[in-house]
């Protein structure tokens, strides 16, 4: 019915002018652009100097400057202090938004206003796109002085990585927000929002070496879906369910949000939307899209051996003989399984019940570190966590000949550069911008536009 | 709408804090074009009534029926504008941003705001933040923001609180205008002088319930009183 409304368009652009003034009015959004610039420059700046450091033995040795990718030596380092400030300190400009509103007053009279809950959320969400494309700006200068100084850098890994920090975000906004709804207090809810992303990590650091429900819950752990983008993987699962993950947060906010709804209609659209959520993501899950977007292809086997893994229509069966914390492990995960979940249609890993090693002796079961393989009805094993070794071996069972492959060497991209350029712009330059901005913001008159009903 | 006929009726309200009965079974009119005091003493329920009104509290009971049909909680900010006590919105904003937000919302023209900022003095505050304006240009603004709202009855929460006597004054004669002009105001008072002066007819509360509602002669004659005015009523009837 409002939708038809002739002046709905200006409304909302009303609202969300409104929205923005409030974001640049307080002092959350630039305290977080005033510690972000140092922050990110410091990650970039050491990022330079190590990379710099093995570029100089990698420069006289082609072997080694295979292994110079700017994705490891730069970007991930230096977005990981956009990652610690998107998870300390965005949530205080999120949460800012609502908490503000509901300890002035200001939301009794935004309620009353003619539109939905659901696009004052809407209005505030995009105000906070603007608030993380800011926040962006140290981390894409940091790209731009690599570039400057000579670096290499692969589009689409690039992107992705943008693509998992903007989702990151998201995610993290609507914790905040909806934080900031249930709570009376911006204290509470930022109390609640660090709960929750600091607990994520602590789930992750405890599922490391796991297995069992622990390793899968963490697996939906914040930090594991920013992980996958920082390995260079496009997951359209990961990407499907953290956007129906920040959705959901979005829609419960505006559940909870009207003052005047009763706790208990509250609570049962809640639950609605919570089902309605989880239904979503569990399909969300189902396509097995996925991408290496890495320059160096580290998260694929080489293109004759994904054609002729993708061939095995039978179940691949592996049981690995070694505790789930074990080095090897997490070779063989990173080395062979990883990339066997996104090709073998029909994958199925387990762990062997073997004594584990002590922790100086030997191992107390023979079968202690061998990985046996499983397919239409034969078996092989092995103790390689190589792919040279244990691919074949999966074809002799499958009966699959691979052809040659074709795939073109990474050359790797070593360099020497210096980061006092960089210094000042991190240190001086960016945090004064910033600075300068503010203030100006603040003591600018305010020019109405006159067609817009202003003053 | 023609002036005396029912634009709102009120159906047994009732609302409870844990033990504690904030609104005992309330029901009265509201008629159109009239100024209608909810008068009581503090805690005697005004505020918790017009946030239920507005749909911004939950009740526990009872309806609102405008123009003989009920209208849900949700769908109430269509017809009625609530100005509360009391809150100190968009501190960091000048008051003329402020306005101007308003009236892009409301599709109002900028005549509209210029008509209420001359009407509520607010001309040497437009470029002050609001949250450093004292207590009455504060109060000034939140009057005009209600005036900028299309809807057809508005209702104010104390809105003579933080004036001096000519302010109050000043205040009064706009609502008087603008009553005259159509519009339908319910305003919680519990300065029985100020209400006498501008009220038309009464809601009078205590403890949550409704003590007596109509003019101060119908008051009277509840009360059982010959003379006197909404004092000697309102002590009459609780």
């Amino acid at each position: 019915m409002r939708s038809r409304d002739p002046h709905m368009g200006a409304a909302l652009t009303a609202l969300w002018r409104q929205e923005l003034r409030c974001l640049f009015a307080g002092k959350a959004l630039w305290v977080m652009l005033l510690l972000l610039s140092p922050l990110v420059g410091y990650s970039f700046i050491q990022s330079l100097s190590l990379y710099g450091e093995a570029s100089r033995t990698a420069l006289q040795f082609p072997e080694l400057a295979r292994g110079m990718t700017p994705l490891d030596g730069i970007l991930v380092p230096t977005f990981g202090s956009l990652y610690l400030a998107t998870t300390l300190l965005f949530p205080f400009v999120a949460i800012r938004l609502i908490s503000e509103e509901k300890q002035s007053g200001a939301l009794k009279l935004a309620l009353q206003l003619p539109f939905r809950p659901a696009t004052l959320v809407a209005a505030k969400l995009l105000a906070l796109g603007v608030a993380w494309l800011l926040a962006m700006i140290p981390a894409l200068s940091a790209l731009a002085i690599w570039r400057l100084l000579g670096g290499h850098l692969h589009g689409v890994e690039t992107a992705n990585l943008l693509l998992g920090h903007f989702l990151y975000a998201l995610l993290i906004a609507g914790i905040a927000m909806l934080a900031a709804t249930l709570t009376e207090g911006g204290a509470t809810a930022a109390i609640v929002t660090l709960a929750a992303t600091i607990g994520s990590w602590v789930l992750d650091f405890a599922a490391t070496g796991r297995i069992g429900w622990l390793r899968q819950v963490a697996a939906l752990s914040l930090t594991a879906g920013l992980r996958t983008f920082e390995r260079g993987i496009f997951a359209l699962p990961t990407v499907l369910g953290m956007l129906v993950g920040a959705a959901t947060l979005f829609a419960m906010t505006a559940v909870v949000l009207p003052l005047g709804r009763p706790l208990r209609h509250k609570l049962a659209s809640s639950a609605g939307v919570l089902v309605a959520g989880a239904a979503i993501g569990l399909l969300a899950a189902k396509p097995m899209v996925y991408a290496d977007t890495t320059e160096d292809r580290r998260n694929s086997f080489a293109a004759a051996d994904e054609a002729a893994l993708r061939t095995l229509t039978q179940p691949l069966a592996i049981t690995i003989n070694m505790d789930p914390g074990d080095p090897r492990v997490v070779d063989l995960d990173r080395e062979i399984l990883s990339k066997l979940r996104r090709l073998v249609p029909d994958l199925s890993i387990a762990f062997g019940e073997v004594d584990k090693a002590g922790q100086f002796g030997a191992a107390g079961d023979d079968r202690y570190g061998l990985i046996v393989y499983g397919y239409a009805g034969r078996h092989d094993e092995s103790r390689s966590t190589s792919p040279e070794e244990v691919l074949p071996l999966i074809y002799g069972l499958a009966g699959v000949k691979v052809g040659a492959s074709a795939d073109a060497a990474y050359p790797g991209y070593p360099l020497v550069a210096e980061g006092q350029t960089a210094a000042v712009w991190f240190y001086g330059g960016l945090p004064t911008l910033f600075g300068l901005s503010w203030w100006l913001i603040r003591r600018r008159p305010f020019r109405p536009d006159r067609n817009q009903g202003g003053v | 709408m023609e002036p005396g006929t029912v634009l709102a009726s009120v159906e047994g309200l009732s609302k409870r804090f844990g033990e504690n009965r904030a609104l005992a079974d309330v029901s009265f009119e509201v008629r159109a074009g009239e100024i209608l005091g909810l008068i009581g003493p503090n805690g005697s329920g005004k505020t918790t009534l017009m946030e239920c009104l507005a749909g911004l509290l939950p009740c526990d009971g009872g309806s609102l029926r405008w123009r003989g049909t009920a209208l849900p909680p949700e769908r109430r900010k269509r017809v009625m504008f609530y100005l509360p006590d009391g809150i100190a919105p968009y501190g960091d904003l000048a008051v003329a941003q402020v306005l101007a937000f308003f009236a892009g919302v409301h599709g109002r023209p900028h005549s509209s705001v210029d008509e209420a900022v001359g009407a509520l003095e607010l001309q040497p505050a437009l470029g002050k933040p609001v949250g450093a304006l004292s207590k009455g240009y504060r109060r000034r603004l939140l009057l005009a923001l209600a005036l900028l709202a299309p809807q057809p009855l508005l209702a104010l929460d104390e809105p003579f609180d933080g004036f001096d006597l000519r302010q109050v004054q000043g205040v009064m004669a706009l609502l008087r205008r603008l009553r005259d002009g159509g519009r339908t105001f319910l305003l919680a008072i519990h300065q029985l002088t100020d209400a006498m002066r501008i009220c038309d007819r009464f809601v009078l509360l205590d403890g949550g319930k409704l003590v007596g509602a109509g003019t101060l002669d119908e008051l009277r004659r509840q009360a059982g009183l010959g003379s006197g005015g909404l004092e000697e009523a309102f002590l009459a009837l609780t």
